[in-house]
């Protein structure tokens, strides 16, 4: 492992620390031939108001990474180490204290909008919903305007209106602009967004990518972009983490990690990504070998 | 354009489906999600049809491979129509046209070997495995890449990448002209994909495949196509050589989404390979060991 920028372990202690920073994370399942760590030891920091990408391919941990710092690890599954969000460390803190900071101060995006929306209820209930879920004393009317404030802040047009529509009639950009919009209606300090244009066509992607770089810039809200799209974290985030099987490759600044990449397995990632504006003779893949999904003790 | 017939040909093609709840009244206007297309595959090139979801590219690959019949327009393979073929012609035409699709565990049965897996389309043709089920798949198999003493592993025991190789395995067991790739490397991950990319190549290189790539992902389509075209609502747009396509586009459209795609900045790129030249320097003056010269950028 190689680290390229500020050594984490300096963490100032006061209220002006970074807003999250973890270090020496490591989640864990029993499995039938033993506990099986699917992240090992990761460290990383996020400043307000700063992007930070987890890329890696299949089976890299880095999903698995943001179920552990939200407390959402399925069963079975064990963190240690340590999650201090905002001062407060968040593993082995009690269910319903997590609870508050999910959702209230952490907001969490995934791949598929459409599996995270509930059919059956307009899309303005369910930004209320949640909103009412996490404040307490708030009206449903109040609520309602909340939902409608948020859908307009993700450019939803005519949002008084489309507040009483259901999911099925949003195309799937506009569906992923109303689970940002509940995110935002919480006006969290930190947003976790999970692969969230991998299911969406390239221009909408685009116009999503913007919108979460508007609102970081607007809010001052802390990033986390997980993703396998090199090429996407390289425009939106400023530091990343390179996972592999669990393990960290690499962590750095993006631009210090793209020109001058000092694990091996990084250079190899990056030499295999196509390039839309360079058509080369043979793709250089030098065997890149995953190993078996944490199936191969390690 | 080139004297010689196309392997395949295309021309106006529409498919219409009727749509939505008027059901058996049927006064609804159907919905066209294939226009007037008209394509070519020559030997040895592959096309790419490119689209974001709902341009028609996928119901077009169903259209070529005639796993669909269209509602009006026609097909032609080396010359001969097969527009309506039935029986033995379907026959022949399913033998030249192969399809590849994007999720290879959902069309691979995980309960079945290699072996039985690559044969099954001779099988189900009836015709005879040339040299034996066994030395004809473990065959196969060396040619995409794979061990050919796994040739009794089922599928469920092959990660994604070797999936989709067995995929292509499959596909080349009938000796096709024309391999129509849905979103084959799609669902892969980029060091994997790379791989197959190569592998496909490899093999049009070898074989003179026809290729019909269809793909939503344009850094993907760069690094294979011959010639594009492009596809929205149905119809295609643009379509022309590769390099003039994505270097000099004419359709506002094929403008928007060559723009949408994220990159990497070229500058780290130049960058990263002047760090790895000067890595490279370095490890070469101390194999050779004689001099220490420091060759750095």
């Amino acid at each position: 492992m190689s680290e390229s920028t500020s050594t984490p372990g300096a963490v100032s202690g006061e209220g002006s620390g970074p807003l999250l920073s973890v270090r020496d994370l490591t989640v864990s399942f029993r499995t039938a031939q033993g506990p099986t760590s699917v992240v090992k030891n990761l460290e990383f920091d996020v400043p307000r108001g700063g992007a930070l990408g987890i890329v890696g391919e299949s089976g890299s941990g880095k999903s698995m990474t943001s179920l552990a710092i939200l407390g959402l690890l399925p069963k079975g599954g064990t963190a240690t180490g340590s999650v201090r969000f905002d001062g407060a460390e968040l593993i082995g803190m009690s269910e319903r204290e997590k609870r508050r900071v999910r959702g209230d101060r952490i907001a969490m995006i995934f791949q598929d909008p459409l599996s995270s929306l509930n059919p059956y209820y307009k899309v303005g209930t369910q930004i209320a919903e949640a909103y009412l879920s996490h404040r307490s004393g708030v009206s449903r009317k109040q609520a309602r305007t909340v939902a409608i404030e948020a859908m307009e802040r993700v450019h939803i047009r005519d949002a008084a209106r489309r507040v009483d529509h259901y999911p099925h009639q949003f195309s799937g950009g506009m569906r992923q602009r109303i689970m940002i919009a509940m995110a935002l209606s919480m006006e969290p300090d930190l947003i976790i967004a999970d692969e969230p244009t991998t299911a969406l066509d390239v221009t909408v992607q685009a116009q999503i990518l913007d919108l979460l770089d508007e609102i970081r810039t607007e809010t001052g809200a802390g990033l986390i972009l997980i993703t396998h799209d090199l090429a996407v974290v390289s425009e939106v985030t400023d530091q990343i983490v390179v996972m592999r099987a669990g393990e960290t490759v690499e962590r750095g600044a993006v631009e210090q990690v793209f020109s001058d990449p000092q694990a091996d397995y990084t250079r190899r990632l990056l030499d295999a990504v196509p390039r839309i504006d360079d058509a080369i003779g043979v793709l250089r893949t030098t065997a890149i070998t995953v190993p078996d999904n944490g199936r191969s003790a390690r | 354009m080139s004297t010689q017939a196309p392997l395949f040909r295309g021309t106006n093609l529409v498919k219409e489906f009727s749509s939505g709840s008027s059901g058996l009244l049927g006064r609804a206007k159907p919905f066209r999600a294939v226009d007037d297309v008209s394509l070519e595959v020559h030997r040895g090139e592959t096309l790419a049809v490119v689209g974001e979801s709902g341009s028609g590219k996928s119901t077009t690959a169903r259209l070529v491979a005639r796993l669909m019949d269209p509602t009006s327009g026609t097909l032609e393979f080396e010359g001969t129509d097969v527009t309506h073929a039935k029986g033995a012609a379907l026959r022949d035409f399913r033998a030249a046209v192969q399809v590849i699709f994007q999720d290879p565990y959902s069309s691979l049965n995980p309960k079945h070997t290699v072996e039985r897996l690559v044969t099954a389309p001779l099988v189900y043709q009836g015709r005879k495995i040339p040299g034996g089920a066994r030395a004809f798949t473990r065959e196969l198999m060396e040619r995409v890449g794979l061990n050919p003493l796994h040739s009794e592993r089922y599928a469920s025991q092959f990660s994604g990448g070797q999936a989709q190789r067995i995929g292509i395995a499959r596909a080349l067991a009938v000796g096709p002209k024309l391999i129509i790739c849905d979103e084959a490397v799609s669902a892969l991950d980029v060091s994997v994909q790379a791989q197959v990319i190569n592998l496909l190549r490899d093999l049009q290189a070898d074989e003179g495949f026809g290729y019909l790539f269809i793909a939503h992902d344009l850094a993907v389509v760069r690094q294979i196509a011959t010639r594009v075209a492009v596809m929205s609502q149905g119809a295609i747009v643009e379509t022309g050589p590769r390099d003039e396509v994505f270097e000099r586009p004419e359709h506002e459209y094929t403008k928007t989404l060559l723009q949408a795609v994220p990159r990497i900045n070229p500058e780290w790129d130049r960058r990263r390979k002047k760090a790895e030249a000067a890595r490279a320097g370095k490890e070469a003056d101390a194999a050779t060991a004689a001099d220490t010269t420091e060759a750095s950028a």
